[in-house]
């Protein structure tokens, strides 16, 4: 069956099948978008009353904002330290978790249990773990006389943002390696067997076999982590919601820091299509990346 | 083959099922629902609100009320979010500061056609000035508060001070002695909302203001400058809790509950918490230290109602019980605010409480936050400000400017 343009046209039962969910799709993401799009194009009061047409004034208030120059900048920080710190310690967990040992289902479980707690839960956890007066980590610390008297971790960006970047790491690695450990099982055994044979030590099996076999699973963790990671909101805005002085806000907390606390939804829409497009990068890359898989 | 009197049968079925459920519905003719939003103050707000719900129906028959409990630091978004959908309550509590906003989108009624004067008159002097705009009422005054200085009586009768410091001047003296002795002095708050009114406190204590009448920033001043610089060196000498960045009300009336720190300023309803959770405590209440003058911040939060509601009549007649003298005790009483009308001020409970009344005496020298667009910005300017100065990253005079920039772009806008 094939079309005047030399497309293949669909069959009507595939459009019935695929037409619901692509009018609902484009209602559901279409509708939000336009709104979007308005907002940042007009002067609007907190309470959403659409005022005076602005243009671009917006984009061009958000783009000269400081705050929002190193949120930018904060962000790509802690979305290269979160995806890249997750891939270090994901890599070398799920090639051991694929090994066979004595309580391997124990241990996988142990690593995904993470998971299963969602992330504001676990950022309060974390929060209080690291309170000031009576947060495990100060106990522990002055305990074992590591700390003559207990830190403030959450007071300063220098302590507080590293610790929201570790906590990002660590409640990234179970869907990391999940599909990581799909990668592993998609490696058929007896190339090894082969390579033993040829006298290929285990390093050599890892970094000959393993990792470029693993290239295109490695790609696809590390763009839906980009993904995901960029826009992740509730680690940093339990912790330190942005603070102290704006010093961790990346531009998901700015930008609901500026619509619900400042009362400006205008130039919050502003910076959410600005976070769009950059979403949209990172998933056009993941879209090439499967593209090039199936070629 | 469909069988169409099983399937007329079991529609009709439904039917009934359906009409009747309905029918409740319709019976009286004037049936009311007035649905409220209420902040969380405290584990006593639902419970409050809806036992006068109950009590308002019982009185009112046919009519209902629908309580709704929202956290303070949500209610804002909820409001926004709500009023955006067009879904929101009859009533609501707001902060009086908000109202501005509020009027500005012709989203609050104006409550003067139902008030008459003996309404009026049932309100202490000045509490329904905050939520007057352009000679409108928009919000009656249904918790207000003030602030004052706790402190912890042993270790300031230890530092030579039994009633409390008087003066900044005093307040460094003590904290020093309570430090040498390896104590938290001065608890200054870092985090959080009302960083700046942290520092307002010791600003208008030296005689400055926060905005000017012309409604640009003034606290961008000498009396700011030293109020500031004061801070700096109580946390730079180690005169405070360390790390003030990590403490907001919350944890800095924590420490004090726990008798780790000698002194911090903050609201009355802590009265109530200590009673409750830490009766041994032993702590004073002074007002908040003097530089060259009293002064202390006072906090109105407002119940208004919306333009857009439909049962406006039945909803201020809710309003009206409301500020009635019984529920405005019970409900005082239980959240530990000040009295806004003259019927709880004449209670026994509140002129026989001496630690209440420190406030009520403070209440001449308040300062409320003004009723501006952008007092929200200048709020986050001057929290940045204060907070780039306890870390160590501005100077006082540099970080207040920054403010004063900011505060100015957002002012009267």
């Amino acid at each position: 069956m094939r079309g005047r343009g030399g497309v293949a046209a669909l069959p009507f039962p595939v459009i019935a099948m695929i037409g619901p969910s692509l009018v609902l799709a484009a209602f559901v993401v279409g509708y939000p978008l336009y709104e979007i799009v308005r907002l940042s194009l007009h002067e609007v009061s907190r309470f959403g009353m659409i005022r005076a047409f602005t243009g671009w004034g917006n984009f061009a208030n958000v783009l000269a904002d400081a705050t929002f120059q190193a949120s930018l900048w904060r962000t790509l920080i802690w979305t290269g330290f979160v995806v890249g710190g997750t891939m270090v310690i994901s890599i070398p967990v799920a090639v051991v978790l694929n090994l066979d040992f004595a309580g391997r289902g124990l241990a996988r479980t142990i690593v995904m249990l993470p998971w299963s707690v969602s992330l504001s839960m676990a950022s309060i956890v974390w929060l209080w773990a690291f309170n000031a007066d009576y947060g495990v980590v100060n106990t522990f610390l002055t305990a074992i006389g590591a700390l003559p008297r207990g830190l403030a971790w959450m007071a300063r960006p220098e302590t507080a943002f590293p610790i929201e970047i570790a906590i990002g790491i660590v409640v990234s690695i179970p869907f990391t390696t999940t599909v990581l450990l799909g990668g592993l099982s998609s490696i058929p055994g007896d190339i090894y067997e082969a390579a033993r044979i040829d006298g290929a030590g285990p390093w050599m099996q890892f970094r000959m076999l393993t990792l470029p076999l693993l290239k295109s699973f490695i790609g696809i963790a590390m763009i839906l982590n980009m993904i995901h990671v960029f826009n992740s909101f509730p680690i940093i805005w339990i912790m330190t919601q942005g603070g102290p002085n704006d010093t961790t806000h990346i531009l998901i907390t700015y930008l609901y820091d500026l619509a619900f606390r400042l009362g400006r939804p205008g130039p919050a829409a502003a910076i959410s299509l600005i976070m769009l497009v950059i979403v949209f990068s990172f998933t056009l890359l993941y879209l090439r990346m499967q593209g090039r898989e199936r070629a | 083959m469909i069988d169409f009197k099983a399937a007329f049968r079991s529609w009709s079925r439904l039917g009934a099922v359906l009409g009747l459920a309905m029918a409740p519905l319709a019976a009286p003719a004037q049936a009311d629902t007035v649905r409220v939003t209420v902040s969380y103050y405290s584990a006593a707000t639902g419970p409050f609100f809806e036992k006068m719900a109950a009590e308002f129906a019982k009185a009112n028959p046919g009519h209902e009320v629908k309580i709704e409990v929202v956290n303070w630091n949500a209610l804002f978004q909820k409001l926004q979010t709500d009023i955006s959908g067009n879904a929101n309550s009859d009533i609501s509590i707001i902060g009086t500061r908000w109202l501005l906003d509020f009027v500005r989108d012709d989203l609050v009624e104006p409550l003067d056609g139902y008030m008459n004067a003996d309404f009026r008159n049932r309100f202490i002097g000045t509490f329904l000035n905050p939520s007057q705009i352009k000679a409108k009422t928009y919000g009656l005054p249904i918790a207000a508060s003030a602030r004052g200085l706790y402190y912890n009586k042993a270790m300031l009768t230890a530092a030579g001070f039994p009633t409390g410091p008087k003066t900044w001047d005093e307040v460094v003296a003590a904290a020093e002695k309570i430090k040498a002795a390896g104590g938290n002095g001065f608890g200054v708050q870092g985090k959080g909302t009302e960083v700046d009114v942290y520092l307002y406190y010791a600003l208008w204590s030296y005689g400055g203001t926060v905005v000017s009448p012309d409604i640009k920033a003034a606290f961008n001043s000498p009396a700011g400058v030293k109020a500031l610089t004061l801070y700096k060196s109580i946390v730079d000498r180690g005169l405070s809790q360390p790390g003030v960045t990590d403490y907001d009300r919350t944890d800095l009336q924590n420490l004090f509950k726990q008798g780790r720190l000698g002194m911090v300023i903050t609201a009355p309803f802590l009265i109530n918490q200590i009673a409750k959770e830490v009766p041994t405590l032993e702590y004073g209440i002074a007002p908040v230290p003097t530089g060259t003058t009293n002064a202390t911040y006072a906090v109105t939060d407002s119940v208004v109602m919306f333009k857009n509601s439909k049962v406006k009549a039945t909803a201020w007649k809710f309003l009206d019980f409301l500020f009635t003298a019984g529920p405005r005790i019970e409900f005082t009483k239980a959240e530990g605010f000040l009295p806004t009308t003259k019927a709880e001020a004449a209670d026994p409970y509140f002129t026989g409480n001496e630690r209440l009344q420190t406030f009520v005496n403070l209440l001449p020298n308040a300062h409320f936050a003004p009723t501006v667009t952008g007092w929200e910005d200048t709020a986050k300017a001057v929290t940045n400000a204060a907070q780039s100065v306890y870390l160590g990253s501005a100077t006082p005079e540099a970080a207040l400017k920054k403010a004063e920039t900011e505060a100015n772009a957002a002012l009267g806008k």
